[in-house]
């Protein structure tokens, strides 16, 4: 069976430090995983690999079985892969529902010319990750966190991905928000959806993975059942060496 | 070859003195000044009016002429950048509109003619095959001077300190207890100071005209981005090489071309090293 | 093509186009002069304003693009005896490679670096059409008794009318498209639109392109009306602070907001003139774009919606 994202030994240097050491893992078709470890673990630096934002000094990332390192990011979205960030990164004049527009349109000038916005489903997705309609003329700036997560998410469905990485989904999230966000992962995970998601929220996180994996320093320290990777030592011992 | 040295390091000199005030901006702003050009073209008429028509002696003027520069960039910081809140675009834009607003108040005051500016210093010297005015020499002193107690003052002053920590990093510097308004407006204060002075020498050197705020704003523009982002030093050896470019295309190639190859030089460099030959990110 | 048109906006612009028809019997030779260099000004206005209004790049250096198509048009006329059929198409497609020559910067720097580049751009340009060949360019002193394609004002009149009417409206409609959309999220955030699946290099050199294609048109028809050509007068940071201003009082990003702000301005100057002989009109001019763009900054059309949106208000409540 052909994975839908197959990581092979991927290094990444920054200047004299290792920012991701040595890292291969696989994602299964429709599993959910997570990827935990403290804080400059390097899991955002591994997301901004797998999307083309940084290039990775040395290793292998295939997407469905072909290499895509070359690929721009615009190129590996359209291959349907996609990405939330940490820090959220809406276009700051747009409406949500024009935020979600750009995610939607088509790499094509000339069919951004000639076909219209497709407002239903602008409407649609801004409704699926829980906006009301009075929020859809909103512009971020009157937004609050939880909501320019839930645009975040948005704009990233409107790419229409298979597979979605999730970078600090939680992070800065009331219990009601965070609640929102976890149903929306699961109704996706239901319609057959690919995840990596990075959280500080073990408990959060833990009823959205099936497996797990945990980095110190650039390195896989364990791999397996979610369960199980924050029961080992070596997890526990480098969160409380950090936190 | 002896001729073309000494324009060269004059002209240098010059061309140092005038990127001076506008570099500072730059490091400790960040933004753009583009109305600097009229800190130049302002002085220049200053000087003209209060040294050549009231008579008064020539530092006098110079004097007024930097205060007077001091007084608008004090002005433009706190009626155009603060309001802006110092937003880059913004910024370059409306300094922009009012190089254009300060251009026709001269013209208006003054007229359109160009006006010849008696030199500050009469009189010439020889060396060598090649005749050195002495207001030529002394703008280049100057420069030198200014160049030397600026880089003195950064370094061992606690104001030069601040100014250079404001460079660096505003957002750390203001949380470890600088006072960023206060460095900022002290930056524009001098920076107009410098603009002024540099100002009076070039319009010397070339003559008064309403116009004339252009050619020194792109000589400014041009040394500060292949100089790298507020280095001092970048500002010095950036001058001479635009300096010695333009004496050599005019000596050995065609005075026409002078300025093709400074206006290549900067295209290069901010295309291949945005951030310039002296890129660091400090005074 | 979901351009969300309104009856409002059809009843504007034909109500508009047919006053400016009527224009030339209701003023004089002078003003219809005037508001000839209205219409030039206000297409590279929208010129800028497709590449700096939209995309954020800001050109200091317009006349550069301007200038291809001008001196394409006058030497190929002027020196090879080309008919201007030829010699204008001709010299839209060299600014469009001028345009593209604009772009490469564009690739790796933005806001301020790019808005110097671009400067760069214009001074080279300023000084190479000085030097190189003189013998084509005129040189120094330009080239003047160049082929002019109306006589008489209302002519020169209705044609630079109409080539404006048709820029305004095309791009008019073409930014209300999502491609206007997707060009104004560069603007907002580049990184964003990459991580939306959308190449910003694409949209860039689109966004260049249709630029250059309107300054070079635009460039190409005003060298045909005046005919003659200077490079002090065309390559002049007073020539980009009059479209960045015209852009930006009108209101950036809207393109009929470039097109008011260059009426309105030239009108300014105009309705000054008798009282205001000499420079201070221009003065006084700097003064009001200034300020207004400082307190603003989306210019005279923001000013007219919220103003619209207030009579709907009021008509809604009564
Ligand atoms: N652009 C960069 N340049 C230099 N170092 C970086 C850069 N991005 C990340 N790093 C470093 O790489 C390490 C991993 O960072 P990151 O991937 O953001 O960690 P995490 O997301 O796990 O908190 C950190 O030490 C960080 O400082
Ligand atoms: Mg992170």
């Amino acid at each position: 069976m052909v994975k839908p994202l197959s990581i092979k030994n991927l290094v990444k240097n920054f200047g004299g430090l290792t920012a991701t050491d040595d890292i291969s893992f696989d994602l299964e078709e429709g599993q959910s995983t997570g990827l935990i470890g403290p804080n400059g673990a390097g899991k955002t630096t591994i997301f901004s690999q797998i999307m083309g934002e940084y290039r990775q000094t040395s290793g292998i990332i295939e997407l469905y079985g072909s290499d895509i390192s070359k690929l721009s990011t615009p190129a590996r979205i359209r291959l349907g892969i996609s990405r939330t960030y940490q820090v959220p990164r809406p276009f700051s004049d747009f409406s949500v529902l024009e935020n979600i527009r750009v995610g939607l349109m088509p790499d094509s000038i000339w069919k951004m010319i000639t076909q219209g916005p497709n407002r239903e489903r602008e409407i649609e997705l801004a409704l699926s990750v829980g906006f009301s309609e009075d929020d859809l003329q909103q512009t971020p700036d009157t937004l609050s966190m939880g909501d320019l997560r839930k645009l975040e998410m948005a704009r990233t469905m409107a790419t229409n991905p298979k597979i979605m990485l999730l970078d600090e989904v939680f992070a800065g999230l009331t219990v009601g928000e965070i609640n929102q966000i976890a149903k929306l992962i699961q109704n996706m995970r239901k319609e057959n959806m690919t995840f990596l998601i990075v959280s500080h929220d073990l408990k959060a996180l833990e009823p959205l993975v099936d497996d797990a994996i945990a980095i110190n320093y650039g390195k896989i320290i364990a791999q397996g059942a979610f369960s199980e990777v924050i029961s080992d030592s070596a997890v526990r011992t480098s969160y409380l060496g950090t936190e | 070859m002896l001729e073309i040295l000494i324009q060269g390091l004059l002209l240098s000199g010059l061309y140092a003195l005038i990127a001076v005030g506008f570099t500072l901006i730059f490091s400790v702003g960040r933004v753009l000044n583009l109305a600097y050009g009229s800190y130049i073209m302002i002085a220049g008429y200053v000087y003209f009016y209060f040294s050549q028509l009231l008579g008064l002696p020539p530092i006098v003027g110079l004097l007024l002429a930097g205060i007077l520069g001091s007084c608008m960039g004090l002005l433009k910081y706190n009626l155009i950048v603060k309001p802006l809140k110092g937003d880059h675009i913004p910024v370059e834009i409306s300094t922009l509109i009012l190089a254009v607003i300060l251009q026709s108040a001269i013209i208006l005051y003054f007229g359109n003619s160009a006006k010849i500016l008696l030199p500050i210093f009469q009189g010439v010297i020889h060396i060598g095959n090649a005749t050195v005015t002495y207001n030529v020499l002394a703008a280049t002193l100057v420069s030198w001077l200014i160049l030397i107690v600026l880089f003195v003052f950064i370094r061992k002053t606690h104001v030069g300190r601040a100014m250079q920590a404001v460079s660096m990093d505003s957002k750390g510097a203001s949380i470890s207890g600088v006072n960023i308004n206060k460095i900022n407006m002290f930056t524009w204060g001098i920076s107009g100071f410098l603009g002024a002075i540099a100002g009076v020498f070039f319009a010397s050197y070339t003559q008064l005209s309403p116009s004339m705020w252009v050619a020194p704003l792109i000589i400014a523009i041009a040394i500060v981005i292949v100089g790298g982002i507020g280095s001092i030093i970048g500002t010095l050896v950036v001058a001479h090489i635009i300096g010695f470019m333009e004496i050599i295309s005019v000596a050995l190639i065609s005075p026409q071309l002078r300025g093709v190859f400074t206006m290549l030089l900067v295209i290069i460099v901010l295309i291949i090293r945005p951030k310039g030959l002296f890129g660091r990110e400090e005074l | 093509m979901g351009l969300g048109l309104k009856w409002y906006h059809f009843a504007l612009w034909i109500g508009f186009i047919i006053f400016m028809l009527l224009m030339p019997e209701m003023v004089s030779k002078g003003t219809l002069r005037t508001i000839i260099f209205a219409n030039f000004l206000a297409i590279f206005a929208i010129s800028w304003d497709i590449l700096s209004g939209r995309t954020g790049y800001i050109s200091f250096g317009h006349p550069f693009l301007i200038g291809i198509g001008a001196y394409t048009t006058a030497i190929l006329t002027k020196r090879f005896d080309v008919g201007v059929e030829y010699a204008i198409p001709l010299a839209i497609a060299m600014t469009m490679i001028g345009g593209t020559i604009m772009f490469l910067p564009a690739l790796r720097i933005k806001g301020s670096y790019f808005a110097l580049v671009s400067l760069a751009f214009m001074e080279l340009m300023y000084q190479l059409v000085q030097v190189i060949r003189p013998d084509l360019t005129g040189g120094t002193r330009g080239m003047s008794g160049l082929v002019t394609l109306t006589r008489g004002a209302v002519n020169g009149y209705y044609l630079s009318f109409t080539i404006m009417i048709i820029v305004a409206l095309s791009m008019w409609l073409l930014m209300r498209t999502r491609l206007g959309t997707a060009l104004s999220a560069i603007a907002l955030n580049e990184e964003s639109v990459k991580g939306s699946g959308l190449s910003p290099t694409k949209l860039k050199l689109f966004a260049f392109m249709t630029s250059a294609f309107v300054a070079g048109l635009g460039g190409a028809f005003y060298v045909h009306y005046l005919g003659s050509i200077a490079p002090r007068a065309l390559f002049d940071i007073n020539f980009v602070f009059t479209i960045i201003v015209a852009t930006l009082i009108g209101g950036a990003s809207t393109i009929v907001g470039p097109m008011f702000g260059a009426f309105f301005l030239t009108f300014l100057l105009e309705y000054l003139r008798p009282y205001l002989p000499g420079a201070e009109r221009y003065l006084i001019y700097g003064v009001i774009a200034l300020l207004l763009y400082m307190y603003q900054p989306k210019g005279l059309y923001q000013i007219m919606i919220n103003q619209f949106n207030r009579f709907k208000k009021d008509e809604d409540d009564g």
